[in-house]
Parts: structure tokens; C-alpha cells; sequence
């Protein structure tokens, strides 16, 4: 049976790296998809998540029950990504339409995943893939944090606001300006973006 | 009244809450082309990025290696007690070492000076505790008031009254009586007598300040 969150942590406290390891294991999926979507890159959105959990580790001993194990984490997710935005750590790759999808497609043999790479499903899934993350690269960091809480994680503006150290409105509009733009790059008919832009433009 | 702005601010909001489209929004949005074409293209771009999700997550595989590496690096990381030791101390470093310092350090003191020191605090510590119980008389409130303060302008009059010696008594009588009266003494003194040379204006300046001067018993021309 497995142990439960509060015994891992428990665990964890008294410095038993098993048990923080348990709980990485749990949550790690959820961080690293953050972190990828977030820098848009497989190397950065690994070290960047592993930074989470070094810091989560050398923090739980702080952890104080209050909130889900989740919730914790994921507030040191969201001040790592902040902090890392403000040092220029990541291999920024702006504009620029470098996407990197062997290491997604491939396992570590270097064999591809599933399907044959040629089959449609494969490739249209490719072009999509690489589709909305330069369309995510057009964002502004902030624009994107904003958005991936909103939209993946289901936070609200209030929490997100919190998360980010801003106020309400700022977080309303920086999802807003997002879905806007990525609205105007993804949709089909992208040539007609301006009603909505006009919206986020007024928040 | 249909309003396209506040509807397509409904939609995003729909359309990321991702809650099924009610009776009245869908009759809404049928009744607008262009908010029902918004409407598709938020949803058509938020599953695209939805998707991005699924096709992003990295093979099974990849987990064991990223779970070693993780592991080796939360191995050499220093554990969590020292590191939030270590945290603290950077962050309040100074101070502890400054008190510690303080309490560890010890300074043989003679007695005498000691007692010296002790007494000079206790007696500042009484005076501090007197003086703070001592009232304070509260400050006078010092108002300024403009006050208006009448000047008297004094004026000099001078006047000059000549009186004949030799006149009689009647004549000194009749001339206190004519100082009462509105005409003043000089002009009279100064009407032209048969003996008199009659006086001439010629140089004559008024001056603002007249001097009144009596002089009694004398003539202009006695000496």
C-alpha cells in the first residue's frame, strides 16, 4: 500500500531522501509540464523542475501542513520560474522557431515512441507541437506564467495574482493579452485577430 | 441588448473554465455571427494548447533517467536541516555573532568599579523614572492676532502774541479777552498802526509746523 503525502513528508522532514523521492515521483509529471511549456525547451524544463525539487527538499522541513503538498510546490515552482525570468536563465530562444522534439518522440535508445514518425497522426501532431509552442514563444513571460495557471493548473485570477505578486487586474490581463495572442496566431481565421486584442488591450 | 464586447469577455471566460455552453449563450450566440465565430476560435486555440499537453509529456522511459539524475543531485545537495541552518545563519549572521560575542566574552571587572558602575545606573535609572513622572506645564498656545493701534499726529501750532507794556489795564484785560475769541491775538497785534511800518509778505514762506509762543510782558521792539 502506498504511503500517503502526509507520511512521505513526515518522512521527508526527517531527512529520509527515499521518501522525497517518493513524492517527486508523484508529482513530478505535473512540474516538468509546467516548466516545458513554460521555457519551451527539454533541457531548460528539465533542470528548471529539478531546481523546484532541490529547492522543495532543502525546504520541507518548513512545510507546515497548511495547504496541500501541491499547493507548496507548486508556489516554489511559480517563484523559481520568476526568479529564473529575472536572472536570464534559460537558453532563450525568443522567436525563433527552434523546436526541439527528439527527446519527446524518442525513448532513450533512440527509438521513436509509438507509431511510425511518418504516419499522419505523428505529423500533424508535430506540427501542432511545434505550432503552439512558437505561438507560447511569442508570450511574454509573464503573459505565459499567467496563462498556464489560468488555463493548466485551473488557478483564479486572485490566485493567480497572489502567486505572481501582482494584483488582480494585472493577472486578468496578462491571460487575456495571451489568449489573445495565441488566438490570433492559432486560429484559423488568424487574419481577423482585432476584436479581441482590442479587449485585452483595455484591461 | 446584445452587446458584442461584454460577450466575447464571457467567452473567454466560458471558454477557459471550459463549463458547457448554456441555453441563453447559445441562443446568444446564434444570434450573432461575430461572436459566434469568436467563440469557435477561442475554443479551436485553447485545445490546441490543451493538446500541447498530451503530445509534450515525454515518454515513460524518460522518468527512471530523470528520476536518477534528480536523485544524485538531491544526494550532493546539502540536507535540508543544514541548508535552512545555513539559510538562517546567512540571514541573520551578523547579529547572532555580535551577541554571542557578547555573552561569551568576559572582562575582569575590579569590584570597586563595578559597584561604582551599578550605583551610577541605578541612580540615572531613578533620575529617568523621576523626570519622566515630573508634569510637564503645558506650553502657552501662542496665537497671532493682527491689532490695529491708533498713532496720534501731533501737531505743533505756534503762535506769537505780542503785549504792549504800556497799555492799561483795560487794554491787557481786553486783550486776554480777545485771545478767547475766534480772531487770533497775532493777526490783531499785527494790524497796521499810524506808528507802525506796515509789515510786508514779501519772503514770507508758511511752513507746516506753526509754534505757538506767548510771551508776556514785552513789545516786538522791546529789548
Amino acid at each position: 500500500m502506498a504511503d500517503s503525502d502526509t507520511e512521505l513528508i513526515k518522512r521527508a522532514q526527517a531527512q529520509d531522501l527515499d521518501a522525497f523521492c517518493a513524492l517527486a515521483e508523484r508529482y513530478a509529471r505535473r512540474i516538468h509540464l509546467l516548466a516545458s511549456h513554460y521555457c519551451q525547451n527539454t533541457q531548460d524544463a528539465e533542470d528548471l523542475s529539478q531546481e523546484v525539487w532541490l529547492k522543495a527538499y532543502q525546504a520541507v522541513q518548513t512545510f507546515r501542513f497548511d495547504s496541500s503538498f501541491y499547493t507548496w510546490l507548486r508556489r516554489i515552482t511559480i517563484n523559481t520560474f520568476l526568479n529564473h525570468r529575472r536572472s536570464n536563465f534559460f537558453r532563450w530562444r525568443g522567436q525563433s522557431t527552434v523546436v526541439q522534439l527528439l527527446p519527446i518522440d524518442l525513448d532513450d535508445s533512440g527509438e521513436l515512441v509509438g507509431s511510425s514518425s511518418a504516419s499522419p497522426e505523428n505529423i500533424y501532431n508535430k506540427l501542432l507541437f511545434e505550432n503552439v509552442v512558437n505561438a507560447l514563444a511569442e508570450l511574454t513571460a509573464s503573459q505565459r506564467l499567467a496563462f498556464l495557471l489560468r488555463h493548466y493548473e485551473g488557478m483564479s485570477y486572485d490566485e493567480i495574482a497572489n502567486a505572481m505578486n501582482c494584483s488582480t487586474g494585472t493577472a486578468k490581463k496578462g491571460v487575456w493579452r495571451a489568449i489573445a495572442k495565441l488566438r490570433a496566431r492559432l486560429s484559423p481565421d488568424s487574419h481577423e485577430p482585432e476584436p479581441l486584442i482590442d479587449l485585452a488591450s483595455e484591461y | 441588448m446584445h452587446n458584442c464586447t461584454e460577450t466575447k469577455e464571457r467567452l473567454i471566460e466560458l471558454v477557459l473554465d471550459g463549463r458547457p455552453v448554456e441555453a441563453a449563450e447559445t441562443s446568444e450566440l446564434n444570434a450573432c455571427a461575430e461572436c459566434r465565430t469568436e467563440f469557435d476560435a477561442l475554443n479551436m486555440t485553447l485545445r490546441m494548447t490543451s493538446r500541447l499537453s498530451e503530445t509534450a509529456t515525454p515518454a515513460e522511459s524518460y522518468w527512471s533517467g530523470y528520476h536518477e539524475r534528480l536523485r544524485e543531485k538531491l544526494a550532493t545537495a546539502p540536507n535540508p536541516s543544514h541548508a535552512e541552518k545555513q539559510s538562517r545563519k546567512e540571514k541573520l549572521g551578523p547579529l547572532f555573532e555580535t551577541m554571542r560575542l557578547c555573552v561569551r566574552t568576559q572582562i575582569r571587572v575590579p569590584l570597586p568599579l563595578a559597584l561604582a558602575v551599578v550605583i551610577a545606573c541605578l541612580a540615572l535609572g531613578v533620575f529617568a523614572v523621576r523626570r519622566t513622572e515630573t508634569p510637564v506645564a503645558p506650553s502657552p498656545l501662542l496665537v497671532h492676532v493682527p491689532v490695529q493701534v491708533p498713532v496720534v499726529q501731533e501737531k505743533v501750532v505756534t503762535r506769537v502774541v505780542y503785549r504792549d507794556r504800556r497799555s492799561s489795564l483795560r487794554n491787557s484785560r481786553r486783550a486776554i479777552n480777545d485771545d478767547a475769541q475766534t480772531e487770533s491775538t497775532f493777526a490783531k497785534s499785527r494790524k497796521p498802526s499810524t506808528d507802525e511800518i506796515p509789515a510786508s509778505l514779501n519772503g514770507f514762506k508758511p511752513t507746516d509746523e506753526i509754534k505757538l509762543t506767548v510771551i508776556k510782558g514785552g513789545s516786538p521792539y522791546e529789548k
